[in-house]
């Protein structure tokens, strides 16, 4: 249950994973200390599912050529700017994307949450290109209720899930602070879930949270203790983000010698790891 | 006598995008929302009191904003009225009857309000790749659309969208669900729809802004209405919220007028 962040990445994120989800929106939650370990691990994953809006975690993932296609709505850095590495790869045609909305994202995650084998969007959403850029993910079929045509798009089920919460009890039981985004839905859909947390609960801590602060350790394969192991982005009601170190990612990362040189940097150089 | 107070781009813009708000209201907000978040508070604080906010994936209902902050889901925003899950918001913005605003931008904005936040150029091998749409398809759905872009140039405002990331007005036959785009506020001006062709039409220009100056910085040719306005400037009022607001200067980078 309790594993160091190499210990997780070795076990349960195999080389050639099928289908790997992470965590968190914008700069604030992702589970960086894990998505580090990918990075010196060269753990290379057919598709990668963001949250509805990903920022450092899928850009350092996409950078370092680990990504064969990536299923997202947005990748970038609000107000600090585009996503260096996600452009340089996406216009190359070095990754796939995959192009989604907030809506196939999280009905897609609630549809492999439950079992469903597909899920169906509300009128409207046909008359955007994201549905018509994607025909192997999205179908139009007949509502047998109405007859009317109606969009559908595919379940969304990882092989793994990464994400973060605050504290995590010895059962694995573990609880989110301040705004939790998609992750605790992206770790219901997931076979294996990785959660990385700042520190361990309280007694009683958990059991005083409001049930959808919660996941239960049943849901959870492994716990990594990472205190501050988000930054440079924030983790709510623990820290914010680094805003400097986000620039200096972004400064470095507009060429592929200076995205190299933040992985030498940043400890993430692939000479030197051992399993 | 007047009194000549200056203020900056994106001051004149939150006062805009505020005056479009009415009391009871529910507007929705994306990725870098400071603008319209700070629209929407002014908006409460003076002609639409009890008007109801949602910022961006942090899911506050009614965010206080003090202060403005520039992520959409910095932390602080949680200091709001209440707040939503995330998934129980984008539940709820596909039910069509609640939003009756939605705010939207784009790397490319065309002249039926079509925005693109994901290729320009190629699909599969784009000139640009940006970030990608987020909840921008559900603009189809709302009320009406508010679009807003800090820049005013032929890249920016096209004739046709490369990708339509949120629909706009469609071209051919059918409609929208919702009430589909209603303004476009911009550093120059603000242009709304012609109802009959649903194509835009230019409102007002800024205070100090030319004609020649919009058309110019333009990539499609706006209708002409009868008779141009210019832009009311924000109040004293109006820019002393705003300035409390945003201590941090948010609205206030770039140039002044």
């Amino acid at each position: 249950m309790f594993l160091s962040s190499a210990e997780a990445i070795e076990r349960l994120v195999p080389e050639g994973t099928g289908f790997l989800a992470v965590g968190g929106m914008h700069m604030h939650n992702n589970p960086m200390e894990l998505v580090r370990e990918l990075v010196r691990r060269r753990r290379g994953v057919r598709r990668l599912l963001t949250s509805p809006s990903a920022s450092l975690a899928a850009d350092l993932l996409i950078g370092a050529g680990l990504v064969d296609e990536v299923a997202t709505a947005y990748i970038g850095f609000e107000h600090l700017g585009l996503a260096p590495a996600y452009r340089r790869a996406a216009e190359s045609g070095a990754v796939t994307v995959l192009e989604l909305c907030e809506a196939a994202i999280v009905h897609g995650l609630y549809a492999g949450a439950g079992g469903l084998p597909f899920t169906a969007l509300p009128p409207g959403l046909e008359l955007s290109d994201v549905s018509t850029a994607n025909p192997e993910h999205f179908h139009t079929i007949t509502d047998p209720f109405t007859g009317e045509r109606v969009l559908v798009a595919a379940p969304l089920r990882p092989d793994v899930a990464l994400i973060h919460a605050l504290a995590a009890d010895e059962r694995g039981n573990v609880f989110f602070a301040g705004a939790h985004f998609t992750d605790r839905l992206m770790a219901m859909a997931a076979k294996t879930v990785i959660v990385q947390v700042e520190r361990m609960a309280k007694a009683g801590e958990i059991a005083a949270q409001r049930a959808d602060g919660v996941l239960p350790g049943f849901l959870v394969t492994a716990v990594v203790v990472a205190p501050r192991g988000c930054l440079p982005t924030a983790s709510h009601r623990a820290y914010g983000y680094d805003e400097p170190a986000l620039r200096s990612y972004l400064k470095l990362s507009r060429t592929e010698d200076g995205f190299a040189e933040y992985l030498q940097i940043n400890g993430m150089a692939a000479a030197g790891v051992t399993a | 006598m007047s009194v000549t107070v200056e203020y900056s781009t994106g001051e004149l813009m939150a006062a805009v995008m505020a005056r479009q708000l009415r009391p009871g209201e529910v507007a929705i907000m994306g990725a870098v929302s400071a603008l319209p978040q700070a629209a929407c508070r002014l908006a409460q604080l003076t002609t639409a009191p009890g008007l109801w906010f949602i910022a961006g994936g942090s899911g506050a209902v009614n965010p206080h904003l003090e202060p403005l902050v520039a992520s959409s889901c910095d932390e602080r925003l949680l200091d709001a009225d209440a707040v939503m899950t995330l998934p129980d918001v984008i539940l709820v913005e596909g039910r069509g009857d609640l939003i009756d605003v939605f705010f939207a931008g784009g790397l490319q904005i065309d002249i039926r309000g079509n925005c693109n936040l994901g290729p320009v150029g190629s699909w599969s091998h784009p000139t640009l790749r940006g970030p990608g749409g987020v909840g921008l398809p559900f603009v189809a759905r709302a009320g009406r659309v508010v679009i807003y872009s800090m820049s005013h140039d032929r890249r920016t405002f096209v004739e046709h969208v490369d990708f339509v990331s949120g629909p706009g007005f469609p071209a051919g036959p059918g409609g929208l669900p919702g009430g589909g785009p209603s303004l476009m506020v911009t550093p120059l001006c603000t242009m709304d729809f012609d109802p009959g062709t649903h194509l835009a039409r230019l409102a007002t220009l800024h205070p100090g802004v030319t004609l020649e100056q919009v058309l110019e910085a333009t990539g499609f040719a706006p209708i002409l209405p009868v008779k141009l306005e210019t832009t009311p400037a924000p109040t004293p009022e109006e820019l002393s919220i705003l300035r409390r607001l945003d201590s941090a200067g948010l609205l206030r980078r770039g140039a002044s007028r």
